[in-house]
Protein backbone atom coordinates (compact mmCIF):
# COMPACT_ATOMS: atom_id res chain seq x y z
CA UNK A 1 0.00 0.00 0.00
CA UNK A 2 1.56 3.28 -1.02
CA UNK A 3 1.60 6.47 1.05
CA UNK A 4 -1.42 8.12 -0.67
CA UNK A 5 -3.51 5.03 0.05
CA UNK A 6 -2.39 5.08 3.64
CA UNK A 7 -3.43 8.71 3.90
CA UNK A 8 -6.78 7.92 2.33
CA UNK A 9 -7.28 5.08 4.80
CA UNK A 10 -6.44 7.32 7.75
CA UNK A 11 -8.83 10.02 6.53
CA UNK A 12 -11.55 7.41 6.08
CA UNK A 13 -11.05 6.16 9.63
CA UNK A 14 -11.10 9.72 10.97
CA UNK A 15 -14.28 10.46 9.03
CA UNK A 16 -16.02 7.58 10.76
CA UNK A 17 -14.95 8.62 14.24
CA UNK A 18 -18.03 9.71 16.18
CA UNK A 19 -18.04 13.41 16.91
CA UNK A 20 -18.15 14.68 20.47
CA UNK A 21 -21.75 15.85 20.08
CA UNK A 22 -22.79 12.52 18.58
CA UNK A 23 -21.22 10.70 21.51
CA UNK A 24 -23.01 13.03 23.90
CA UNK A 25 -26.27 12.25 22.19
CA UNK A 26 -25.67 8.50 22.52
CA UNK A 27 -24.70 8.92 26.18
CA UNK A 28 -27.84 10.91 26.90
CA UNK A 29 -30.10 8.34 25.25
CA UNK A 30 -28.42 5.49 27.12
CA UNK A 31 -28.54 7.25 30.49
CA UNK A 32 -32.16 8.34 30.19
CA UNK A 33 -33.55 5.16 28.71
CA UNK A 34 -36.39 3.96 30.88
CA UNK A 35 -35.98 6.90 33.26
CA UNK A 36 -37.71 9.66 31.29
CA UNK A 37 -40.52 9.83 28.70
CA UNK A 38 -39.41 9.38 25.10
CA UNK A 39 -40.35 12.95 24.19
CA UNK A 40 -38.19 14.30 27.01
CA UNK A 41 -35.27 12.09 26.00
CA UNK A 42 -35.49 13.31 22.44
CA UNK A 43 -35.64 16.98 23.42
CA UNK A 44 -32.81 16.65 25.94
CA UNK A 45 -30.71 14.80 23.39
CA UNK A 46 -30.94 17.80 21.10
CA UNK A 47 -30.10 20.24 23.90
CA UNK A 48 -27.19 18.07 25.07
CA UNK A 49 -25.86 17.64 21.56
CA UNK A 50 -25.83 21.38 21.10
CA UNK A 51 -24.21 21.90 24.52
CA UNK A 52 -21.52 19.30 23.80
CA UNK A 53 -20.79 20.89 20.44
CA UNK A 54 -20.14 24.14 22.31
CA UNK A 55 -17.87 22.38 24.79
CA UNK A 56 -20.29 22.49 27.72
CA UNK A 57 -20.68 19.56 30.14
CA UNK A 58 -23.62 17.28 29.49
CA UNK A 59 -23.75 15.57 32.87
CA UNK A 60 -25.67 18.38 34.66
CA UNK A 61 -28.29 18.28 31.91
CA UNK A 62 -28.71 14.53 32.32
CA UNK A 63 -28.94 14.95 36.08
CA UNK A 64 -31.58 17.66 35.81
CA UNK A 65 -33.64 15.43 33.50
CA UNK A 66 -33.35 12.46 35.84
CA UNK A 67 -34.29 14.66 38.77
CA UNK A 68 -37.35 16.13 37.08
CA UNK A 69 -38.55 12.75 35.88
CA UNK A 70 -38.01 11.14 39.28
CA UNK A 71 -40.01 13.92 40.91
CA UNK A 72 -42.86 13.44 38.46
CA UNK A 73 -42.49 16.89 36.91
CA UNK A 74 -44.43 17.37 33.64
CA UNK A 75 -42.34 16.74 30.53
CA UNK A 76 -42.44 20.27 29.15
CA UNK A 77 -41.28 21.66 32.48
CA UNK A 78 -38.38 19.24 32.62
CA UNK A 79 -37.28 20.23 29.13
CA UNK A 80 -37.61 23.92 29.98
CA UNK A 81 -35.47 23.47 33.10
CA UNK A 82 -32.81 21.58 31.14
CA UNK A 83 -32.77 24.25 28.46
CA UNK A 84 -32.43 26.98 31.10
CA UNK A 85 -29.59 25.06 32.76
CA UNK A 86 -27.75 24.76 29.45
CA UNK A 87 -28.05 28.52 28.98
CA UNK A 88 -26.74 29.12 32.51
CA UNK A 89 -23.80 26.79 31.96
CA UNK A 90 -22.94 28.84 28.90
CA UNK A 91 -23.31 32.11 30.81
CA UNK A 92 -21.19 30.74 33.67
CA UNK A 93 -18.46 29.76 31.23
CA UNK A 94 -18.35 33.25 29.79
CA UNK A 95 -18.16 34.72 33.29
CA UNK A 96 -15.38 32.35 34.38
CA UNK A 97 -13.44 32.98 31.20
CA UNK A 98 -13.74 36.68 31.93
CA UNK A 99 -12.29 35.84 35.34
CA UNK A 100 -9.18 34.53 33.63
CA UNK A 101 -10.02 30.84 33.79
CA UNK A 102 -9.43 29.84 30.19
CA UNK A 103 -10.97 26.38 30.40
CA UNK A 104 -13.18 26.12 33.47
CA UNK A 105 -13.70 22.65 34.91
CA UNK A 106 -17.17 21.14 34.46
CA UNK A 107 -17.67 21.36 38.24
CA UNK A 108 -16.88 25.08 38.18
CA UNK A 109 -19.34 25.60 35.34
CA UNK A 110 -21.95 23.71 37.29
CA UNK A 111 -21.20 25.85 40.36
CA UNK A 112 -21.50 28.97 38.25
CA UNK A 113 -24.83 27.87 36.81
CA UNK A 114 -26.02 27.01 40.30
CA UNK A 115 -24.99 30.46 41.58
CA UNK A 116 -26.73 32.16 38.67
CA UNK A 117 -29.91 30.23 39.37
CA UNK A 118 -29.66 31.28 43.03
CA UNK A 119 -29.66 34.93 42.00
CA UNK A 120 -26.04 35.93 41.56
CA UNK A 121 -25.23 38.02 38.52
CA UNK A 122 -22.70 37.03 35.87
CA UNK A 123 -20.39 39.78 37.18
CA UNK A 124 -20.54 38.31 40.68
CA UNK A 125 -19.75 34.84 39.31
CA UNK A 126 -16.83 36.39 37.48
CA UNK A 127 -15.57 38.15 40.63
CA UNK A 128 -15.78 34.98 42.70
CA UNK A 129 -14.04 33.00 39.98
CA UNK A 130 -11.27 35.56 39.83
CA UNK A 131 -10.50 35.58 43.57
CA UNK A 132 -10.94 31.83 43.95
CA UNK A 133 -7.98 30.90 41.79
CA UNK A 134 -5.53 29.46 42.39
CA UNK A 135 -5.96 28.62 46.09
CA UNK A 136 -9.67 27.86 46.20
CA UNK A 137 -12.02 25.67 44.21
CA UNK A 138 -14.35 27.99 42.26
CA UNK A 139 -17.06 25.33 42.31
CA UNK A 140 -17.00 25.42 46.10
CA UNK A 141 -17.00 29.20 46.54
CA UNK A 142 -19.79 29.55 43.99
CA UNK A 143 -21.90 26.95 45.78
CA UNK A 144 -21.35 28.72 49.11
CA UNK A 145 -22.36 32.06 47.59
CA UNK A 146 -25.48 30.44 46.16
CA UNK A 147 -26.38 28.98 49.54
CA UNK A 148 -25.91 32.31 51.30
CA UNK A 149 -28.24 33.87 48.76
CA UNK A 150 -30.74 31.07 49.26
CA UNK A 151 -30.67 31.78 52.99
CA UNK A 152 -31.71 35.34 52.27
CA UNK A 153 -28.37 37.11 52.27
CA UNK A 154 -28.43 39.68 49.45
CA UNK A 155 -26.26 38.35 46.62
CA UNK A 156 -23.96 41.39 46.62
CA UNK A 157 -23.44 41.15 50.37
CA UNK A 158 -22.79 37.39 50.30
CA UNK A 159 -20.26 37.76 47.52
CA UNK A 160 -18.53 40.62 49.37
CA UNK A 161 -18.30 38.50 52.50
CA UNK A 162 -16.74 35.66 50.57
CA UNK A 163 -14.35 37.98 48.74
CA UNK A 164 -13.18 39.44 52.04
CA UNK A 165 -12.68 36.01 53.59
CA UNK A 166 -10.73 34.78 50.58
CA UNK A 167 -8.60 37.90 50.56
CA UNK A 168 -7.96 37.34 54.27
CA UNK A 169 -6.69 33.87 53.42
CA UNK A 170 -9.41 31.90 55.18
CA UNK A 171 -9.43 28.14 54.65
CA UNK A 172 -11.99 26.37 52.50
CA UNK A 173 -13.47 24.79 55.61
CA UNK A 174 -13.96 28.22 57.12
CA UNK A 175 -15.78 29.31 54.00
CA UNK A 176 -17.93 26.21 54.27
CA UNK A 177 -18.85 27.24 57.82
CA UNK A 178 -20.43 30.49 56.62
CA UNK A 179 -23.94 29.23 55.81
CA UNK A 180 -24.12 27.50 59.18
CA UNK A 181 -22.99 30.65 60.96
CA UNK A 182 -25.57 32.72 59.14
CA UNK A 183 -28.24 30.19 60.04
CA UNK A 184 -27.13 30.22 63.68
CA UNK A 185 -27.42 34.02 63.79
CA UNK A 186 -30.82 33.85 62.15
CA UNK A 187 -31.91 31.33 64.78
CA UNK A 188 -30.99 33.95 67.38
CA UNK A 189 -33.25 36.46 65.69
CA UNK A 190 -30.99 38.27 63.23
CA UNK A 191 -31.98 38.72 59.63
CA UNK A 192 -29.84 37.02 57.00
CA UNK A 193 -28.40 40.38 55.96
CA UNK A 194 -27.57 41.29 59.55
CA UNK A 195 -25.94 37.92 60.11
CA UNK A 196 -23.77 38.33 57.02
CA UNK A 197 -22.93 41.91 57.97
CA UNK A 198 -21.82 40.82 61.42
CA UNK A 199 -19.59 38.15 59.93
CA UNK A 200 -18.14 40.65 57.49
CA UNK A 201 -17.42 43.11 60.32
CA UNK A 202 -15.66 40.31 62.20
CA UNK A 203 -13.66 39.60 59.12
CA UNK A 204 -12.70 43.27 58.82
CA UNK A 205 -11.59 43.36 62.44
CA UNK A 206 -9.50 40.26 61.99
CA UNK A 207 -8.06 41.68 58.81
CA UNK A 208 -6.98 44.86 60.63
CA UNK A 209 -5.06 42.82 63.15
CA UNK A 210 -2.99 41.98 60.22
CA UNK A 211 -1.28 38.64 60.81
CA UNK A 212 -1.88 36.97 57.52
CA UNK A 213 0.90 34.48 57.33
CA UNK A 214 -0.03 30.80 57.28
CA UNK A 215 0.70 30.60 60.99
CA UNK A 216 -1.45 33.62 61.71
CA UNK A 217 -4.33 32.14 59.78
CA UNK A 218 -4.22 29.02 61.88
CA UNK A 219 -4.42 31.06 65.08
CA UNK A 220 -7.28 33.14 63.78
CA UNK A 221 -9.29 30.27 62.40
CA UNK A 222 -12.84 30.11 63.68
CA UNK A 223 -13.77 26.94 65.53
CA UNK A 224 -15.43 24.43 63.25
CA UNK A 225 -18.98 23.42 63.77
CA UNK A 226 -19.28 19.98 65.34
CA UNK B 1 -13.00 -54.02 11.28
CA UNK B 2 -11.26 -56.60 9.13
CA UNK B 3 -7.52 -56.87 9.51
CA UNK B 4 -5.73 -55.62 6.37
CA UNK B 5 -4.03 -58.15 4.16
CA UNK B 6 -0.33 -58.79 4.50
CA UNK B 7 1.78 -56.92 1.97
CA UNK B 8 2.77 -60.21 0.29
CA UNK B 9 -0.90 -61.16 -0.04
CA UNK B 10 -1.54 -57.72 -1.62
CA UNK B 11 1.23 -58.44 -4.12
CA UNK B 12 -0.44 -61.83 -4.79
CA UNK B 13 -3.68 -60.04 -5.58
CA UNK B 14 -1.82 -57.62 -7.84
CA UNK B 15 -0.46 -60.61 -9.77
CA UNK B 16 3.10 -59.94 -8.76
CA UNK B 17 3.40 -63.22 -6.85
CA UNK B 18 1.93 -66.69 -7.20
CA UNK B 19 0.26 -68.55 -4.30
CA UNK B 20 3.09 -71.04 -4.14
CA UNK B 21 5.58 -68.24 -3.66
CA UNK B 22 3.92 -67.11 -0.44
CA UNK B 23 5.37 -68.31 2.86
CA UNK B 24 3.41 -71.29 4.20
CA UNK B 25 1.86 -69.27 7.04
CA UNK B 26 0.41 -66.76 4.56
CA UNK B 27 -1.03 -69.25 2.07
CA UNK B 28 -4.37 -69.64 3.83
CA UNK B 29 -4.76 -65.83 3.85
CA UNK B 30 -3.75 -65.72 0.21
CA UNK B 31 -6.29 -68.41 -0.74
CA UNK B 32 -9.06 -66.53 1.06
CA UNK B 33 -8.10 -63.29 -0.69
CA UNK B 34 -8.10 -64.98 -4.09
CA UNK B 35 -11.48 -66.54 -3.34
CA UNK B 36 -12.98 -63.18 -2.42
CA UNK B 37 -11.51 -61.49 -5.45
CA UNK B 38 -12.91 -64.22 -7.65
CA UNK B 39 -16.39 -63.54 -6.31
CA UNK B 40 -16.24 -59.88 -7.39
CA UNK B 41 -18.16 -59.11 -10.60
CA UNK B 42 -15.60 -57.48 -12.82
CA UNK B 43 -17.95 -56.65 -15.57
CA UNK B 44 -17.43 -52.95 -16.51
CA UNK B 45 -20.31 -50.66 -15.49
CA UNK B 46 -22.00 -49.04 -18.44
CA UNK B 47 -24.59 -46.29 -18.22
CA UNK B 48 -27.27 -45.71 -20.79
CA UNK B 49 -26.42 -42.94 -23.31
CA UNK B 50 -29.45 -40.95 -22.07
CA UNK B 51 -28.09 -40.74 -18.51
CA UNK B 52 -24.66 -39.74 -19.74
CA UNK B 53 -26.04 -36.96 -21.92
CA UNK B 54 -28.24 -35.61 -19.08
CA UNK B 55 -25.31 -35.51 -16.65
CA UNK B 56 -23.07 -33.81 -19.16
CA UNK B 57 -25.79 -31.27 -20.02
CA UNK B 58 -26.12 -30.37 -16.34
CA UNK B 59 -22.37 -29.98 -15.97
CA UNK B 60 -22.20 -27.68 -19.01
CA UNK B 61 -25.16 -25.66 -17.74
CA UNK B 62 -23.52 -25.08 -14.36
CA UNK B 63 -20.28 -24.11 -15.97
CA UNK B 64 -22.02 -21.53 -18.17
CA UNK B 65 -23.99 -19.82 -15.30
CA UNK B 66 -22.17 -16.50 -14.55
CA UNK B 67 -23.73 -16.24 -11.08
CA UNK B 68 -22.55 -19.71 -10.21
CA UNK B 69 -19.11 -18.99 -11.60
CA UNK B 70 -18.98 -15.75 -9.58
CA UNK B 71 -20.09 -17.55 -6.47
CA UNK B 72 -17.47 -20.24 -7.00
CA UNK B 73 -14.85 -17.50 -7.48
CA UNK B 74 -15.92 -15.90 -4.23
CA UNK B 75 -15.95 -19.03 -2.10
CA UNK B 76 -12.91 -20.81 -3.49
CA UNK B 77 -9.97 -20.28 -1.18
CA UNK B 78 -6.91 -18.86 -2.82
CA UNK B 79 -3.59 -17.43 -1.82
CA UNK B 80 -3.38 -13.63 -1.72
CA UNK B 81 -0.16 -11.79 -1.35
CA UNK B 82 -0.28 -8.16 -0.15
CA UNK B 83 2.80 -6.08 -0.19
CA UNK B 84 3.01 -2.82 1.78
CA UNK B 85 5.17 -0.07 0.52
CA UNK B 86 5.27 2.71 3.06
CA UNK B 87 7.57 5.52 3.94
CA UNK B 88 8.95 5.00 7.47
CA UNK B 89 8.02 8.51 8.62
CA UNK B 90 4.36 7.71 8.02
CA UNK B 91 4.36 4.85 10.53
CA UNK B 92 4.29 7.14 13.57
CA UNK B 93 1.20 9.16 12.52
CA UNK B 94 -0.54 5.96 11.47
CA UNK B 95 0.09 4.39 14.87
CA UNK B 96 -1.02 7.62 16.57
CA UNK B 97 -4.27 7.60 14.58
CA UNK B 98 -4.86 3.96 15.52
CA UNK B 99 -4.18 4.72 19.18
CA UNK B 100 -6.55 7.68 19.08
CA UNK B 101 -9.21 5.48 17.52
CA UNK B 102 -8.80 2.91 20.27
CA UNK B 103 -8.95 5.62 22.95
CA UNK B 104 -12.08 7.18 21.51
CA UNK B 105 -13.93 3.91 20.98
CA UNK B 106 -12.93 2.39 24.29
CA UNK B 107 -13.26 5.35 26.63
CA UNK B 108 -13.17 3.99 30.16
CA UNK B 109 -15.52 5.36 32.78
CA UNK B 110 -13.56 7.62 35.10
CA UNK B 111 -13.01 5.56 38.21
CA UNK B 112 -13.49 7.17 41.58
CA UNK B 113 -10.40 6.63 43.65
CA UNK B 114 -10.96 5.55 47.22
CA UNK B 115 -9.07 8.62 48.47
CA UNK B 116 -11.72 10.81 46.83
CA UNK B 117 -14.60 9.13 48.61
CA UNK B 118 -15.98 10.25 51.95
CA UNK B 119 -18.62 8.51 54.05
CA UNK B 120 -21.55 10.81 54.65
CA UNK B 121 -24.38 10.16 57.06
CA UNK B 122 -27.87 11.26 56.09
CA UNK B 123 -30.53 11.62 58.73
CA UNK B 124 -34.18 12.63 58.67
CA UNK B 125 -36.73 12.89 61.44
CA UNK B 126 -39.89 11.54 59.88
CA UNK B 127 -42.19 10.07 62.51
CA UNK B 128 -44.96 7.99 61.03
CA UNK B 129 -43.15 7.42 57.74
CA UNK B 130 -43.27 3.94 56.29
CA UNK B 131 -40.16 4.40 54.15
CA UNK B 132 -37.52 7.04 53.62
CA UNK B 133 -34.89 7.13 50.89
CA UNK B 134 -32.38 9.71 49.75
CA UNK B 135 -31.95 10.56 46.08
CA UNK B 136 -29.54 12.97 44.48
CA UNK B 137 -26.90 13.60 41.91
CA UNK B 138 -24.75 10.92 43.55
CA UNK B 139 -27.22 8.14 42.68
CA UNK B 140 -28.79 9.47 39.49
CA UNK B 141 -31.84 10.63 41.47
CA UNK B 142 -32.90 7.03 41.87
CA UNK B 143 -35.34 7.07 44.74
CA UNK B 144 -34.89 3.35 45.34
CA UNK B 145 -31.10 3.35 45.43
CA UNK B 146 -30.45 4.52 48.98
CA UNK B 147 -33.04 3.59 51.60
CA UNK B 148 -32.72 4.96 55.13
CA UNK B 149 -33.36 2.65 58.05
CA UNK B 150 -35.17 3.57 61.27
CA UNK B 151 -32.79 4.35 64.12
CA UNK B 152 -34.73 3.51 67.25
CA UNK B 153 -38.38 4.28 67.70
CA UNK B 154 -38.47 8.07 67.67
CA UNK B 155 -38.93 8.48 63.94
CA UNK B 156 -35.30 9.08 63.04
CA UNK B 157 -34.20 7.49 59.78
CA UNK B 158 -30.57 7.24 58.79
CA UNK B 159 -28.11 5.87 56.27
CA UNK B 160 -24.43 6.32 55.45
CA UNK B 161 -23.25 6.63 51.86
CA UNK B 162 -19.81 6.82 50.28
CA UNK B 163 -19.77 9.97 48.18
CA UNK B 164 -17.08 11.31 45.88
CA UNK B 165 -15.51 14.70 46.60
CA UNK B 166 -17.61 17.50 45.14
CA UNK B 167 -20.95 19.19 45.61
CA UNK B 168 -24.04 17.00 45.50
CA UNK B 169 -27.68 18.00 45.43
CA UNK B 170 -30.14 15.73 47.17
CA UNK B 171 -33.56 15.37 48.73
CA UNK B 172 -35.31 12.80 50.86
CA UNK B 173 -38.26 10.80 49.55
CA UNK B 174 -40.81 9.92 52.19
CA UNK B 175 -43.15 7.00 51.55
CA UNK B 176 -42.07 6.84 47.92
CA UNK B 177 -43.83 10.02 46.83
CA UNK B 178 -43.11 13.03 49.04
CA UNK B 179 -39.87 14.87 48.21
CA UNK B 180 -38.43 16.68 51.22
CA UNK B 181 -35.38 18.92 51.42
CA UNK B 182 -33.06 18.29 54.36
CA UNK B 183 -34.53 20.35 57.22
CA UNK B 184 -31.09 20.49 58.81
CA UNK B 185 -29.53 22.23 55.82
CA UNK B 186 -30.21 25.28 53.68
CA UNK B 187 -32.19 24.43 50.58
CA UNK B 188 -32.25 25.97 47.15
CA UNK B 189 -34.82 26.09 44.37
CA UNK B 190 -34.57 22.97 42.19
CA UNK B 191 -36.00 24.67 39.11
CA UNK B 192 -39.22 22.68 39.40
CA UNK B 193 -40.83 24.59 42.22
CA UNK B 194 -39.40 22.37 44.94
CA UNK B 195 -36.18 22.63 46.94
CA UNK B 196 -32.97 20.62 47.06
CA UNK B 197 -30.27 20.47 49.69
CA UNK B 198 -26.58 20.45 48.90
CA UNK B 199 -23.78 18.55 50.58
CA UNK B 200 -20.22 19.66 49.92
CA UNK B 201 -17.81 16.74 50.22
CA UNK B 202 -14.14 17.60 50.68
CA UNK B 203 -11.25 15.35 51.63
CA UNK B 204 -11.60 16.71 55.16
CA UNK B 205 -15.24 15.67 55.45
CA UNK B 206 -18.72 16.68 54.39
CA UNK B 207 -20.84 19.74 55.11
CA UNK B 208 -24.33 20.57 54.10
CA UNK B 209 -24.55 23.85 52.26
Amino acid sequence: MSAPWLTVAMVAVAAHLPTRSALASQDVAARLEGRAPAAVVKAVQTIAQDAAARGLPVEPLIQKTLEGSAKGVPAERVVAAVRLLAARLDEARTALRDAGIATPEPEALEGGAYALSAGLSADQVRDLGRVSRPLYDPALTLHIAATLTALGVPARQGVQLLLHMIQAGRTSNELLDLPGEVQASMARGASAAQAAEALDIDEGALGQHGSHGEEGREHQARPHRP
Amino acid sequence: MKKPYHDLVKRLLDGELRLAELPPDLRAEGEEALRLLGAVDRTPVTLSPAVTSRVMATVRERTRSPARRAWRWLVTPRNVEVRFRIRPWLVAPALAAAAALVLVLARPQTPVSSTNVVFVRFMLHAPGAKSVTVAGTFNQWDQNAAPLIPAGTDGVWTTTLALPVGQHQYAFVVDGRRWVADPAAPAIDDGFGRRNSVVAVTRQGARTL
